[in-house]
């Protein structure tokens, strides 16, 4: 049987990087096939999303940022500061997290689909024509985000003027000045040529770029076990491969830049120049459980304490992952409760803040 | 079914259906033929809207608007007659400002079929008025707006940037060569038009009446200020500088001028909104078929079978290039691009091609085969808004098409023509 | 081209620029002179859609320039208008299918009719009642599954991201597009079975002359 795979990249880039793992291990492991289509073959985001729900596609790959106008809570992912700077424990989050493993599933079956993983593409970067390095100096900046009421917030909260830009005219936009920054991963900037018309990378690490690989439901549940398990097998394998790639992805792709412009300047932001960004935060973070459906709470208070738990036991897990996997599990839901009594907490006080305010 | 649904369309085109029906069937076909059945049509649906739906196309509609604006009042008569006032008296100097206007409002709109209208409206009557025949005039305005695509900034160049991880600012650089060879070619060729047909003169204005000429086009001078001025000064996007020339030509037209009431303003309007409907369900129509084509894989199937990684830098290159050309006649460029680009690709590192050049022919071949029939906006946009029978059209197209194709061989065997200025800048 | 007729003649060099000025005014079509297909309260209700879909173009066009105007202003003073460009995604379908009707009405879509006009009148008339049939057909069918398109994104609840409306919202134009282009091709080929002239539409004749209007 022949499958179709779309995503939102092009081949060589992480998404297609996925999807070609994904192929190779389903066709060596099967009598499948599997189509790919990259980035706007089929159409935009959306319309792949769309022709996966209605079963013209079997799998498809769309960031959570863009599965916002469908499943609202997905858009959790664009809560800055909330994902862990760190490599091993970001990692370490998207194998053993219950939001994505238990929370999300259900919310994305709604929809038709049958969420297969979730996986970061990398760190987000601003590329500015000006130095960043307080929010002070994103004030004016016309800074393209994408459309997404969160992302428009977290800018607004920086001091920027978030300007949302279709993403054909960015680089147009960033040439004459009509904006003056835009944010993406490294490998993007790199292969998109973002750093041609920019001439400053600011590392905040404010987010890592996420992205979500499902397969429609309805075909999904009529496959025979062994299919299914070839499938997760595959997906398994390449999460694995992804992350092996990324190891050193974000070091290449910057050092590439640096070699196509060696004036370009790169600058990673100290704990302490950061603190200002991560004020912002909370704003945002209120914004979102407005915004992000019925269980925005709930997956903010279940993501905040996974991530509490890989922050924990992470070096723990790491060495003996099987020998403690239990105890973490049991950590992790008594961080949970912590963490949703102290959101709960803060929600109140921030309601009542907003009242008086008024 | 790849003969069916070209064979189809080809059939239906002739018999005189209307122009979306062919589209229309072709993507039937195909989607009928993919899914076995009907089910899956709302698919079909989606991607006629996900055709007419990208923001940079509402660039057209507000092109389409400001040129009529300008038209039915005194803007743009007034500038032509500034264009007269030093051009009118050369053999064929009116067809070469048109090329040049074209060439350089496609440049920097960014939009080909925002140019047929935005230019070619206001000039054509005037080429009429002096001479010119009618299929030269169409051929030259739909075939100069196409250099658009070689001159920064380029939609099609930042998307095979894009897609084939090339420098997009390399690109930009290696287009004005061809782009500008091509203006030369065209105005050669407009000249020997004049001759040959024998095409009057205008006497020769005085500088006094340059002056007067200059005065009265001030206010309409606005017009390229804006365009030019706002998109290279970071003020507007190329659809927000149509919308400020709307904005612009209605302050002239009704205030200034006072050529324009509300009524004419209701009709223009309505007259844009026509012209918008019919050409943009061709784009969606267009836009289904594209898919159709993407989805059931045909350009890997077809070149599948020629057999690109035995041939050499040559063959490699006039392979792309056919194959573009052929895909453009039929689908939407920026498709065409998406497509192929990722199929090229092995193949042309392989033979070890600059991928500049490379793109630059891309984009070339992507200009000639938009304003080759049988499909084309440009080519639809000249119909609609000119009101001319398609064959009328597309009957002055042969020899631009020829010179459009011998740039693209020359190009093939002297790169230097597109990599020269890239080197000089990039200090290759 | 007609001389412009706005003013009475005057030497002045404004007047003379406005009168060379090429105009495409003057083939503007005048609602108030369509005439509807239907028979009598049928008619009516026809003439009424024809009105509403004529305003829609042009508000739908006006709308766009505003908006897109307003963006910039937006962006200048610092607050940029993020939904604005959904709202020009809402205007252009609605323009798009608004407007196909429109121009089924008055015979505006293009088409190649080279060949079709180098055919002898009877055939041409056979020709264009089938024409009129497969086109109506084709549009009969787009609507039911652009109606189905609409019901399946209602039913997702997908939403406009800035605007925060439903997507179907701006997506109904459609079927009702595809089914009132349909229902005019239908009429022109039944216009074409009982009437012994050619008609690209209710309303207009196809013409044996060069006129502009019926060859596109
Ligand atoms: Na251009
Ligand atoms: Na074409």
């Amino acid at each position: 049987e022949t499958w179709r795979y779309a995503f939102e990249e092009a081949l060589e880039e992480v998404q297609g990087k996925f999807a070609q793992k994904f192929k190779e291990e389903v066709e060596a492991n099967s009598d499948h096939e599997i189509q790919l289509f990259p980035f706007g073959t089929l159409g935009e985001s959306a319309d792949t999303m769309e022709q996966a729900q209605s079963g013209i596609l079997q799998f498809v790959d769309q960031s959570p940022g863009f599965t916002g106008a469908l499943i609202p809570e997905a858009q959790v992912f664009f809560v800055p500061y909330l994902l862990p700077a760190d490599q091993d424990q970001l990692v370490e989050f998207f194998r053993t997290s219950k939001t994505i493993k238990e929370l999300f599933p259900p919310l994305y079956a709604d929809q038709g689909l049958e969420l297969l993983t979730m996986f970061p593409e990398g760190e987000v970067m601003m590329t500015t024509t000006e130095a960043v390095e307080t929010p002070e100096d994103l004030n004016e900046v016309k800074f393209r985000v994408m459309t997404n009421p969160l992302l428009v917030s977290s800018y607004q909260a920086f001091g920027a003027t978030p300007t949302p830009l279709p993403w054909g005219e960015v680089y147009g936009a960033l040439q004459t000045g009509i904006i003056q920054g835009q944010e993406n991963p490294a490998f993007f900037i790199e292969s998109t040529k973002m750093y041609e018309v920019t001439d400053h990378i600011t590392r905040a690490g404010h987010n890592n770029f996420t992205t979500a690989v499902m397969a429609n439901k309805e075909f999904y549940d009529g496959l025979p076990d062994e299919d299914k398990e070839v499938i997760q097998n595959a997906i398994d394998a390449a999460f694995d491969y992804i992350v092996e790639y990324q190891t050193g992805l974000t070091e290449e792709s910057l050092a590439k830049i640096m070699e196509a412009k060696p004036d370009m300047t790169i600058t990673e932001l100290t704990e302490e120049q950061r603190e200002p960004f991560k004020a912002t935060a909370e704003a945002v973070e209120q914004e979102f459980l407005e915004v992000g459906g019925d269980q925005a709470q709930e997956i903010l208070d279940q993501m905040k304490a996974d991530l509490a738990a890989v922050s924990e036991g992470g070096g723990e897990a790491a060495e003996g992952e099987a020998a403690t996997e239990d105890g973490s599990t049991a950590e992790g839901e008594a961080a949970a409760d912590e963490a949703a009594m102290e959101t709960a907490d803060e929600a109140e006080e921030a309601a009542e803040g907003e009242e008086t305010g008024n | 079914m790849v003969w069916a649904i070209f064979g189809t369309m080809i059939v239906l085109l002739l018999l005189g259906f209307p122009m979306m029906i062919p589209l229309i069937a072709g993507s039937l076909i195909g989607f009928v033929g993919i899914f076995g059945g009907f089910s899956q049509l709302d698919t079909m649906v989606q991607q006629i809207m996900a055709g007419i739906r990208p923001a940079s196309l509402i660039a057209v509609p507000m092109f389409i608007f400001a040129a009529d604006i300008m038209t039915r009042g005194q803007s743009a008569g007034r500038l032509i007659d500034l264009v007269m006032a030093f051009v009118g008296h050369l053999k064929g100097g009116l067809a070469v400002a048109t090329a040049g206007a074209c060439t350089m409002f496609g440049a920097v709109s960014g939009s080909t079929q925002a140019t047929v209208v935005a230019v070619g409206g206001p000039l054509r009557p005037r080429m009429q008025k002096a001479g010119y025949n009618d299929s030269f005039i169409l051929a030259l305005i739909v075939n100069s707006s196409d250099i658009a695509f070689l001159i920064p900034p380029s939609i099609g160049m930042i998307i095979y940037g894009v897609v084939s991880g090339t420098s997009i600012a390399e690109l930009f650089i290696a287009g004005i060569g061809p782009g500008l060879l091509i203006l030369l070619l065209f105005s050669i060729y407009s000249y020997i038009y004049a001759v040959r047909n024998n095409v009057p003169t205008e006497p020769k204005s005085t500088w006094a009446e340059r002056g007067q000429a200059i005065k009265r086009a001030l206010w309409p001078l606005g017009f390229p200020a804006i365009v030019i001025g706002g998109i290279y000064g970071g003020i507007f996007s190329p659809t927000e500088a149509a919308a400020a020339c709307v904005l612009y030509a209605l302050i002239l037209e009704m205030i200034v001028f006072r050529e324009m009431d509300l009524r004419t303003l209701y009709a223009t309007a309505k007259s844009t909104g026509l012209i918008t409907a019919v050409v943009f369900i061709l784009v969606g129509a267009g836009a289904a078929f594209s898919y159709v084509i993407s989805f059931a894989q045909i350009p890997q199937q077809i070149l599948g079978a020629i057999g690109i990684d035995e041939m050499g830098q040559y063959g490699v290159l006039f392979t792309i290039s056919i194959a573009f050309f052929v895909g453009c006649m039929f689908v939407d460029p920026i498709v065409v691009i998406l497509i192929f680009v990722p199929i090229f690709a092995p193949v042309v590192q392989a033979v070890g091609l600059d991928p500049v050049l490379v793109g630059t022919i891309i984009t070339l071949q992507v200009a000639i085969g938009s304003a080759t029939p049988p499909f084309g906006c440009d080519i639809f946009t000249a119909i609609a808004v000119f009101k001319r029978p398609y064959v009328e059209v597309v009957r002055g197209t042969p020899p631009f098409i020829f010179m459009l194709l011998s740039v693209a061989v020359l190009l093939i065997f002297f790169p230097q023509i597109a990599l020269f200025l890239r080197d000089l800048a990039f200090g290759y | 081209m007609t001389l412009d007729d706005k003013h009475a003649p005057e030497p002045d060099p404004d007047v003379v620029a406005a009168a060379k000025a090429a105009s495409i005014d003057d083939d503007d079509i005048d609602d108030s002179k369509y005439v509807s297909g239907l028979p009598g309260f049928l008619g009516v209700i026809d003439v009424g859609i024809a009105r509403i879909e004529a305003i829609l173009l042009a508000a739908g066009v006006l709308l766009m320039a505003i908006n897109t105007m307003a963006n910039v202003v937006g962006r200048v003073v610092g607050h940029t208008l993020y939904f604005s460009e959904e709202v020009n995604q809402a205007l252009i379908i609605l323009i798009t299918f608004a407007g196909i009707s429109y121009a089924a009405r008055h015979g505006r879509h293009i088409r190649m009719s080279a060949f079709f006009d180098a055919l002898p009148f009877p055939l041409r008339r056979a020709m264009m009642v089938l024409i009129a049939v497969i086109t109506a057909a084709a549009m009969f069918l787009l609507t039911w599954y652009s109606l189905d398109y609409v019901l399946s994104q209602a039913s997702r609840g997908r939403l406009m991201p800035a605007l925060n409306i439903p997507q179907w919202w701006i997506i109904v134009w459609a079927p009702m597009g595809f089914f009132l282009t349909g229902l005019q091709y239908t009429l022109t080929a039944i216009k074409n079975v009982i009437d012994k002239d050619i008609w690209l539409s209710t309303s207009t004749l196809e013409g044996y002359d060069d006129s502009r209007e019926e060859e596109i």
